[in-house]
């Protein structure tokens, strides 16, 4: 399970376009970053693999099934979950029951609580406040959680929007060796939308550039961290607008 | 001397009223975003489902002369079905427009029901005598107290209690506080959207066939107009509440119902027949003072 491909995608918002002719897969186990300026299309890309933006052309399809057209309850089903950006936890939920949403898509029930009991040995801290309302945990502490509640759907691939935004350095590093583990341990599949190429080269894996909702680069994240090709896509002088 | 447990039970039952159809509007508010409007002829829809259609001025007893046992649970069903009902040929196909869209849809969906209710019954009020003897008075703490206000509190307080539990502890309570406070991430954890949204408009309709019960027996009245008016109250109720929050809604439905017994037993007897107009002027007061209402859902923003 859980070989992606995307072929030729296009995302539009009304008129603009955010997306077109985007096409790479992703093998099973795979360490996958998206990286490239603010407005490149990388939440939007991530948002048409797990249902929550719709394609306006190609296909999305994972291990032969075809995502597109389908809902995000049904994407969820089938192995797929997403960490959004800016981590999107329940506020007004205790910080279990954020954990708890994404299980009623399991088999496994019986696994549920070995799972949440992993997620409290990673992150004590869940544990500790188990029973307090999400929203008073600091940025760092709820993308833990919302790491922990895409694990609890029991996923076989985990996208993950920018899990270093707003957050300090030492806590970037935390998160980061966790989505290893994890990924070690359980052999998920990973797509990681990171800004900093530094930072991708670093934990390591390939690496797919994006610039004015196209592809424009796809190879290893070290390779890319020391080409001008980074440069190109942050700073380069065609019509993307997001380059002044 | 008994005028003040007199003024309480009056307030109680009559915020009860209020905080069920409150109630009934904050759940959909909470997973939809709309403000269903529609929600006053649920009411009025159980109401008459309990006597037999026709347009005579006299009503005969249908569904109403079931024993409580049967009659209860089968308003109840007939209230969500309803509801669930306008959710399947409306809402459904408007889940992507505007807020203000479905509030229009919801206004339109009221109006079809109504006349509807009209054509079938015709506009007359109907004298309805639903379990008579509750508006007997019994006496408590030195007051004469009718027995259906009694029911009615305690009904209150199983149905907040019941809801509250079922939202604590249940698979579909929690998938629907999610779905409330971000719908798409609830779906992108696999949260089905037409489960949570078909179960919020059950239990709003089983809680409007609630509320149409009580009133019947305490006005012993089918009115065809009867919806629009707690409908209103509801719905400022909601807002005072803070548009979506659950104990809110509860909490501003007996602030209203104390509000308005309250001006009724203390305004002088000639400013009384304004007594509305005071309490909206409270309610202005309230919303100029706090726009997002009492009991605004807690930010889900991060503190850091
Ligand atoms: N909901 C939306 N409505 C309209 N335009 C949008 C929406 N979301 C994103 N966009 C636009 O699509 C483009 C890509 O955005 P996004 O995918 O968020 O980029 P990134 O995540 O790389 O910063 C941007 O130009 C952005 O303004
Ligand atoms: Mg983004």
């Amino acid at each position: 399970m859980s070989k992606l491909g995307v072929f030729d995608v296009a995302v539009r918002y009304g008129k603009v376009p955010a997306l077109s002719d985007v096409s790479f897969t992703v093998e099973e186990g795979e360490r996958l970053f998206i990286s490239g300026p603010n407005g490149a299309g990388k939440s939007s890309l991530l948002k048409a693999i797990c249902g929550a933006a719709p394609t306006s052309h190609g296909r999305i399809e994972v291990d032969g099934d075809v995502l597109n057209g389908r809902s995000p309850e049904a994407i969820a089903r089938l192995g797929l979950t997403m960490v959004p950006e800016g981590r999107e936890i329940f506020g007004t939920l205790s910080v279990e029951e954020n954990l708890r949403v994404g299980t009623g898509i399991r088999r496994d029930k019986s696994a549920i609580e070995t799972d949440i009991a992993e997620v409290y040995q990673s992150f004590p801290i869940l544990g500790e406040r188990r029973h307090s309302n999400a929203g008073a945990l600091s940025g760092g502490q709820q993308q833990m959680l919302a790491i922990g509640r895409g694990l609890l759907t029991n996923p076989k691939l985990m996208l993950v929007d920018e899990p270093s935004l707003g957050l300090a350095p030492n806590i970037v590093d935390q998160v980061y060796e966790t989505l290893v583990n994890l990924q070690k341990d359980r052999g998920l599949t990973l797509i990681i939308v990171e800004q900093s190429s530094a930072r991708a080269a670093r934990v390591g894996g390939r690496m797919v550039l994006l610039r004015g909702g196209k592809v424009v680069g796809d190879g290893d994240a070290a390779k890319f961290a020391e080409s001008d090709l980074l440069n190109e896509a942050y700073f380069g002088q065609d019509n993307s607008k997001e380059t002044a | 001397m008994n005028a003040i447990p007199q003024l309480f039970f009056d307030a109680m039952s009559l915020g009860g009223i209020y905080a069920m159809a409150a109630l009934g509007i904050a759940l959909i508010f909470g997973v939809m975003n709309l403000v269903n409007f529609a929600h006053g002829e649920y009411i009025a829809f159980c109401v008459f489902a309990l006597i037999v259609p026709s347009t005579d001025a006299v009503a005969v007893m249908f569904i109403g002369k079931a024993p409580a046992i049967l009659l209860i649970p089968m308003l109840l069903s007939i209230g969500a079905l309803v509801a669930v009902a306008s959710e399947f040929f409306v809402f459904r196909h408007m889940r992507n427009s505007t807020p203000v869209a479905m509030m229009i849809s919801s206004f339109a969906l009221g109006f079809v029901i109504q006349n509807t209710l009209l054509l079938v019954y015709s506009s007359r009020p109907k004298a309805v005598s639903l379990w008579p003897e509750l508006n007997k008075p019994v006496s408590i703490v030195g007051a004469s107290i009718p027995l259906l206000q009694i029911i009615v509190i305690v009904t209150t307080l199983i149905v907040v209690v019941a809801l509250a539990l079922l939202l604590k502890r249940t698979r579909i309570g929690l998938e629907m506080r999610a779905a409330a406070e971000n719908f798409t991430m609830a779906r992108l954890l696999g949260v089905r959207a037409n489960v949570v949204i078909t179960g919020a408009f059950a239990l709003s309709g089983a809680l409007a066939a609630a509320v149409a019960l009580i009133m019947v027996t305490q006005t012993g009245v089918a009115d065809v107009r009867m919806g629009g008016q707690i409908m209103l109250v509801a719905f400022i109720a909601t807002v005072i509440g803070g548009l979506g929050s659950l104990p809110g809604a509860v909490a501003a439905g007996f602030l209203i119902g104390a509000a308005s017994v309250i001006l009724q037993g203390f305004l002088p007897l000639e400013a009384r027949p304004f007594r509305d107009a005071f309490l909206y002027t409270l309610v202005i007061a309230v919303l100029l003072l706090k726009p997002d209402g009492l009991f605004a859902p807690r930010s889900s923003k991060p503190r850091v």
